[in-house]
């Protein structure tokens, strides 16, 4: 653990500047720029409302908050996994060249996608100022819900990238359990009056940690709540288990990766 | 030589390749690939003095740029150690490898960090490393958008400004056009002249080798066959590959 302390100081200048250069990047090569940033969660959240709203009729108050706050967390947890499968792979060039802690290349997109979610989130606060959602002091519970997300992500993708330098067809396997995770996360529905078994909900709710997180967040963000169960907390400590055991096996076999990319 | 500070030392190296890598999940996990290993390197012992100038050959397969490799730290030796005595060291081959979505300007940040410079560092050196790549305004356009020679260019800039103790330098001397070519060689030449700089060269080339090195190890099959003055060594491999073509 020393040594990755050591390591995020001394590349702590690159994973800034790699993050920012990626952002601008993507923002200069597309036509509409920075805009997607907000185009592209809004169109989702609009393909969302009408299936919520239209197809299952929800009847969830503040309903495109409730998507716009589920999509905003799902889409920072997906494509930092989608991107970490090949994460090392992709980055050949510099791999086989220089030697670099491999979780810098992760942090980089850490980066890159929090600074999208955060984007996203300014969104969410533009639609509770203009929806009028009641805000109490348990919005603040935000910044520790936010903070397990990132830690379990991070755990999650560290050994994404891992075993994504050995398997080649991970990619097939890590999409579809995205999809399943996605569609059991309610995203775009209420897990917690939609499902009325409790055994069930209990499965969904707390036991799948993405779930646990949206649904806590929505409670504190627009539903004047502070956080429901013990669960959040669980999944935080797990975040940082698995975050530590990850670092710890991305630098036993990092070495071995360019070897294996031959 | 005896007095020399030590600049890298290898001590019975081996490197191997497992051929058990890139399994996939539809092969299943219990075949993980034949289980051969190929030894690249089996046992290299050498030291290299400070600013001592070394050169490397060896037929194509020999093990020279694993060696080269294990000894940036982009292998881990799988047996055996490498003492570089807390010299910063890089591997002038073709680049750091670039972003290429990104512009030639922020790969040289970029590569520059990677080398361990800080951003204050890099601001003094830039301006340096444009003109030496004679990119001009392309400096500002995505790298994936440059021809392989202005690739190239940019990467032998950046490499040969932003200076380390020791520089590997694999198969470079040829990068661009005449002009180009010729720069960069004496670009090389003055760089590694240094008496602070550690050089390891490797190259099929008997000119450079006799021509820049102080040494020559000979690898052959993972092994060093012999090691010596360049032009004794470099005459007995030149007639040891005519009659083994």
């Amino acid at each position: 653990m020393k040594r990755f302390i050591k390591d995020l100081k001394k590349y702590k200048n690159y994973i800034l500047y790699a993050t920012k250069a990626e952002l601008k990047t993507e923002v200069i090569n597309s036509y509409l720029g920075w805009l997607w940033m907000i185009l592209e969660p809004l169109a989702f959240m609009f393909i969302y409302m009408f299936i919520g709203a239209v197809v299952f009729k929800s009847n969830v108050e503040y309903y495109p908050i409730f998507v716009f706050i589920g999509l905003s967390a799902w889409n920072f947890f997906n494509k930092m996994v989608v991107v970490s499968v090949k994460l090392v792979s992709t980055n050949r060039d510099t791999v086989t060249k220089v030697y670099l802690p491999k979780f810098v290349l992760l942090l980089v997109k850490m980066g890159v996608n929090l600074f999208k979610m955060f984007v996203s989130f300014l969104l969410v606060i533009l639609f509770m100022i203009f929806y009028k959602v009641p805000i109490t002091w348990n919005v603040l519970w935000f910044f520790p819900i936010i903070l397990t997300l990132i830690v379990f992500t991070f755990g999650v993708c560290t050994f994404i990238l891992h075993f994504g330098v050995f398997a080649e067809d991970l990619s097939n396997l890590v999409n579809i359990a995205l999809r399943m995770i996605f569609y059991l996360t309610g995203v775009f529905y209420d897990l917690s009056t939609r499902i009325h078994n409790v055994v069930y909900r209990t499965i969904l709710l707390d036991l799948n940690p993405i779930a646990n997180i949206i649904y806590n967040l929505r409670n504190v963000l627009i539903y004047k709540s502070g956080i429901v169960g013990m669960w959040t907390l669980i999944w935080f400590i797990v975040g940082v288990l698995i975050s530590v055991l990850g670092i710890k096996t991305i630098y036993k076999y990092e070495n071995t990766y360019v070897k294996v990319m031959k | 030589m005896k007095n020399k500070e030590i600049a890298i030392s290898v001590n019975d190296l081996h490197v191997y390749y497992r051929d058990m890598n890139r399994f996939s999940l539809k092969k299943g996990f219990k075949n993980k690939g034949s289980g051969k290993i190929f030894k690249a390197v089996k046992g290299v012992t050498f030291e290299v003095p400070k600013g001592e100038i070394l050169g490397i050959c060896g037929k194509n397969g020999s093990g020279k740029s694993t060696l080269l490799r294990a000894i940036s730290g982009i292998f881990s030796p799988d047996k055996g150690s490498i003492n570089l005595h807390g010299n910063s060291i890089s591997l002038l081959s073709i680049g750091v490898g670039f972003q290429k979505q990104l512009t030639g300007y922020e790969n040289i940040y970029l590569s520059g960090m990677l080398l361990g410079y800080n951003k204050e560092q890099i601001d003094e050196k830039i301006n340096d490393i444009i003109e030496f790549s004679e990119l001009g305004d392309a400096i500002n356009r995505p790298v994936r958008s440059y021809s392989s020679g202005m690739y190239s260019k940019l990467a032998f800039s950046i490499t040969a400004i932003l200076e380390t103790d020791i520089m590997l330098i694999d198969e470079v001397l040829s990068v661009g056009d005449i002009h180009f070519k010729e720069k960069s060689y004496n670009k090389m030449k003055e760089l590694i002249s240094d008496s602070n700089r550690t050089v390891v060269i490797v190259s099929h080339s008997t000119n450079t080798l006799v021509d820049l090195c102080d040494r020559v190890i000979w690898l052959h099959d993972g092994l060093i066959k012999k090691e010596g003055k360049p032009e004794k060594i470099m005459a007995e491999y030149e007639e040891f590959m005519r009659e083994n073509a």
